[in-house]
């Protein structure tokens, strides 16, 4: 029944697509379809994929060789005027290269689903508390678990957390990045493994974190990323074999396919993690904590249940944990996202504008080519009245032109393909680390399809429509002399299309300009601490080698007794969370004054960092009252924390806190610590981010493994690089150091991505500004030919060269200012929604848009300065002549 | 003046296609539909003359006087009487022959040629 149907609509289509052929006459015609609907019938007979050979070898039949005259046609006339034509179709599918390019990040960052089953029933899970103003933090290892247990919104919910890890091979140590997952996490994925298989379920069971000091149970298991695997040596072998991570052995179950970024695409490996094995013992007497969020937790929703529906019920569940732990749960619920949005919300804002950006650049190039077609058209219009004179049929000339169109869209789309399987691969080697699913971003048949829908569509209105209109001239108009009416006509025509490449050319501009005052608002603002000549060697030693708190001290005693025999190191310090490295532990806890207990749980938090004697004098980061650690703030010794500014004002308002106690809720319980000083505020996580409340714990008080250590040199610290390192490992040789950097290359990381666009927006502006210089230029060269006679007139009557030369830069100006005003209009509205991006600049910044109106009068002077100069130069008796 | 054979030599070789059509007239008149399957009957599929095509190569065939419309039909129970039917015109004809001719020598030649008759040469 269903094929009738298929067979029905392929002889309809058939007989409609004939229209094609309306050269040939009725009964040819009718031949031809009645033909095709016996083949059809016939091939019906003998199954599918006959019927649907068939139909595509007619089709074929008709439209190829059926157009073939009108091909040979436009192939004539594009040899005739090879250059413009040629040179419209390389513009073309150069903005259409570039539109497509960006294209296919869009497509793979924010259209294309996610490589998992089903991945719209994929969320992310927060906890939020409206009343501090909390909201999007990562849930506490205690609600997770009740989470799992407890709800009925979710098939499965899986927590992870990042580790860095050292690799341990036979030429030394790699350091790396993995998670440690949670039961479900496959579950929650569905994501089969490339090699081998994934973890079961009592794999999960026991499973301690790799840096943890606690012993396993069981054999320790790793499923490695596509990546790791190929570095390795890709051995398929490598399944079932162990692999010596952080100091242990692990058996490596499996490895997953190569675009599995779960949590993002710098995870190297997979471990099995159970929760409740690393709160275990006298320090978590009520088991995993509640108050300790820190999590990355993603579930998959029942099917057939909407997200809101989801977050009802989590909601339902998260007020009865309120009820049940006021203490660490009140005011706190659960926020759902979909995960396809937070993988993307990084850089959507910027990805759309970068995006639009070149959009309107395209528009413009469209806009120029579009005049020249119409100039183009102009020069044909007595070339096809003639033809129409002669007696040629309306639509045989249009036949042909659309010929000579689809002939130019095929060199566009040619061009563009080209040059868009080169540039994906240069923009993803050029683009900023930060762009999520960047792995995923390549040539594929969708980025195919859009080059090609693109390139119809700017070949449409940038050239078809223009010859077309030229196509339809008053037969007596245009053979008249000088075919004033269709000119003048067209001349307005073009008038509009550089207005509008004016427009936007002032948008990009402005964009341009606010990126860069956002940029240098960036590199220049004070981060609350010395950026210059800081070296930062980050340092993960094996906690299977490093089990108890006087071996870790004692490790990094030596570590930076080691490094400061490094003649160009002044002083070092070493410290869990240093601004802008994404390597140590970092994390916020409820504190309070000692005279102040809050009432309830509305403790505020503060970010805990341990650091070593020396750290804030070797950051560079003030002290603004008391003092900074010594060695004697040894274990043991007093507790004592420094604070910095925001928490000092936020605790004690005005009044001096040096000395006074300080309660901490952090491991035992809440606790007093002495304050002994107060820094300088900074801004931890890059420029944009503000101060938040800090306390420092003197590291001998309580070892952290994984730290930052940090020198200030002498000199440029990456020449001190390799000495430093060699200082590191002289203390353990099997111990690599993680990386090194220095803060100038982080801080400059941070502000990377603002790096990346505004590089982009200045090219696109730059672009614009010529295609725009390019318009206005053209059109006025072309108004000038147009007019010579009536400037001759003039002349010939006493107007002056100067006067005339006037006129012309003036009819620039008009240009100008329509265009400019229409461009600020845009963007001061386009400014607002991309207020987000900006940096220490208002989106209505008068400097940066007053500076871009005058750049684009200048460059709009210059390109009028030859035309009105030709206009100026025109022989009034030789022109009033020809 | 007396109607002098013109010169078939400028329209050889013949398009195969332009051929296969030409044989399959050969026997008698045809409609387009009888042409396109005779064509894929004789060639056992490997030339399939599809609709636009063959239309253009019959009017092209027709303006070299090669072929005609046919005012002689099949038996009226075989006739379709809204269909054009296509014979071969007396210049066709010597054409056919001409080119059937010229094929016939290239393939004695290409029998004649030692390295088609000895394929396996050591």
């Amino acid at each position: 029944m269903k094929n009738d149907r298929v067979l029905r609509w392929c002889a309809r289509s058939y007989a409609r697509l004939l229209s094609v052929l309306r050269g040939r006459d009725r009964e040819e015609r009718q031949a031809i379809r009645d033909d095709g609907a016996r083949l059809l019938a016939s091939a019906h007979t003998q199954g599918h994929l006959t019927l649907a050979a068939t139909w595509v070898a007619l089709v074929w039949d008709l439209l190829v060789v059926g157009a073939r005259h009108d091909l040979k046609q436009a192939l004539r006339s594009l040899v005739r005027a090879p250059a413009v034509t040629v040179g419209m179709s390389v513009l073309l599918g150069l903005g259409v290269a570039a539109t497509t390019t960006l294209f296919a990040f869009v497509d793979a960052v924010l259209l294309r689903p996610l490589p998992y089953d089903q991945p719209d029933r994929l969320v992310m899970i927060w906890e939020g508390n409206a009343s501090q103003h909390r909201l999007r933090e990562g849930p506490s290892p205690g609600n997770v678990l009740d989470w799992v247990g407890r709800n009925d919104a979710f098939e499965a919910i899986t927590a992870s957390m990042r580790v860095s890890a050292t690799l341990r091979a036979r030429d030394g140590g790699t350091p790396l990045t993995g998670a440690h997952v949670t039961r479900g996490f496959f579950d929650v994925y569905r994501r089969q493994p490339w090699l081998g298989r994934t973890f079961q379920a009592d794999e999960y069971d026991g499973a301690v974190s790799m840096t943890s000091r606690l012993p396993a149970h069981g054999e320790p298991v790793v499923v490695l990323s596509h990546q790791l695997w190929q570095a390795l040596g890709a051995d398929p072998q490598l399944v079932g074999e162990t692999v010596d991570l952080e100091g242990r052995h692990r058996r490596v179950l499996g490895v997953m396919p190569a675009d599995f970024a779960v949590p993002d695409a710098e995870a190297k490996f997979w471990a099995p993690w159970d929760i409740r094995e690393s709160y275990r013992g006298p320090r978590f007497p009520d088991g995993p904590p509640r108050d300790f969020r820190f999590l990355r937790v993603a579930g998959r929703m029942r099917a057939g249940l909407s997200i809101q529906g989801a977050e009802a019920r989590m909601r339902t569940l998260a007020s009865d944990l309120e009820a049940e732990h006021p203490e660490t749960n009140a005011g706190w619920s659960v926020q759902l996202f979909p995960l396809a949005d937070e993988i993307a919300r990084s850089s959507r804002l910027e990805l759309l504008i970068v995006f639009s950006a070149m959009f309107c650049l395209l528009l413009l190039l469209c806009a120029n080519v579009a005049s020249l077609a119409i100039a183009r058209g102009v020069s044909r219009t007595r070339e096809i009245a003639i033809r129409l004179a002669l007696g040629a049929g309306g639509s045989r000339i249009r036949r042909q032109l659309i010929a000579e169109s689809a002939l130019s869209a095929i060199v566009t789309i040619g061009i563009a393909l080209l040059l868009t399987a080169w540039s994906v691969g240069v923009a993803v080697s050029l683009a900023p680390d930060g762009i999520p699913r960047l792995h995923e971003v390549a040539m594929n048949a969708r980025v195919v399809s859009f080059a090609a829908l693109l390139a119809v569509f700017v070949v449409g209105i940038g050239s078809a429509v223009p010859t077309l209109r030229a196509s339809r001239p008053q037969i007596a108009g245009a053979l008249r002399d000088g075919a004033a009416i269709s000119a003048s006509t067209s001349g307005r025509l073009r008038a509009r299309l550089v207005v509008a490449e004016i427009a936007a050319a002032v948008l990009l501009l402005v964009g341009a300009g606010l990126l860069a005052r956002t940029y240098a608002e960036l590199r220049r603002v004070d981060v609350g601490f010395d950026r210059s000549n800081l070296l930062v060697v980050r340092v993960t030693p094996d906690a299977s080698r490093y089990r108890t708190n006087a071996q870790t001290i004692e490790y990094y005693r030596q570590v930076l007794d080691s490094l400061r025999t490094v003649p160009a190191i002044a002083s070092v310090a070493a410290v869990t969370a240093l601004p802008m490295s994404t390597i140590g532990a970092d994390f916020d806890r409820p504190y309070w004054p000692e005279d102040a207990r809050p009432e309830g749980p509305r403790a505020g938090q503060a970010s805990i960092r341990m650091a070593t004697p020396e750290y804030f004098g070797t950051l560079g980061r003030a002290v603004i009252a008391g003092r900074e650690f010594t060695d004697r703030d040894a274990f043991g010794a007093p507790r004592v924390v420094v604070v910095n500014e925001e928490l000092a004002t936020m605790a004690w308002g005005t009044e001096n806190p040096i000395g006074r106690r300080l309660i901490l809720d952090y491991q035992q319980g809440p606790y007093p610590y002495e304050v002994v000083g107060i820094v300088r505020d900074a801004r931890y996580k890059g420029p944009r981010s503000e101060a938040a409340p800090e306390i420092f714990i003197p590291h001998a008080q309580n070892p952290y493994l994984v730290m930052n250590v940090i020198a200030r040199t002498t000199t440029d610290p990456l020449a001190v690089a390799q000495t430093a390192r060699a200082a590191v490992l002289r203390v353990a040789p099997d111990q690599p150091v993680h990386s090194i950097t220095t803060m100038d290359r982080l801080l400059g990381d941070a502000v990377q991505q603002d790096r990346f666009s505004l590089l982009l927006i200045s090219l696109f502006a730059v672009a614009g500004l010529v295609t725009a210089a390019a318009g206005v230029y053209a059109l006025l060269a072309y108004l000038v030919v147009q007019r010579r006679r009536e400037i001759a007139l003039r002349m010939a009557l006493g107007a002056s060269p100067r006067r005339v030369a006037t006129s012309i830069v003036v009819e620039s100006l008009v240009l100008a200012s329509v265009g400019g005003t229409i461009g600020i209009v845009g963007a001061a509205v386009g400014a607002r929604f991309a207020r987000t991006l900006l940096f220490g600049v208002a989106p209505e910044d008068p400097v940066t848009f007053v500076t871009a109106v005058a750049v684009l009068l200048l460059v709009v002077l210059a390109a009028s300065w030859l035309p009105a100069r030709r206009a100026a130069l025109i022989n009034p008796a030789r022109a009033m002549k020809s | 003046m007396p109607d002098r054979p013109r010169p078939v030599d400028p329209l050889l070789p013949l398009k195969p296609k332009a051929l296969h059509i030409l044989l399959a007239v050969a026997d008698g008149p045809r409609h387009g539909y009888g042409i396109m399957q005779e064509v894929a009957e004789r060639t056992d599929g490997q030339v399939r003359l599809w609709p636009t095509a063959l239309y253009g190569l019959l009017r092209e065939l027709e303006r070299l006087d090669l072929i005609a419309e046919s005012a002689k039909r099949p038996a009226a129970e075989e006739d379709d009487e809204r269909r054009r039917y296509f014979a071969l015109t007396p210049r066709g004809k010597r054409v056919l022959d001409a080119e059937v001719r010229r094929l016939t020598a290239i393939v004695s030649h290409a029998r004649a040629s030692r390295a088609l008759r000895k394929p396996h040469r050591a």
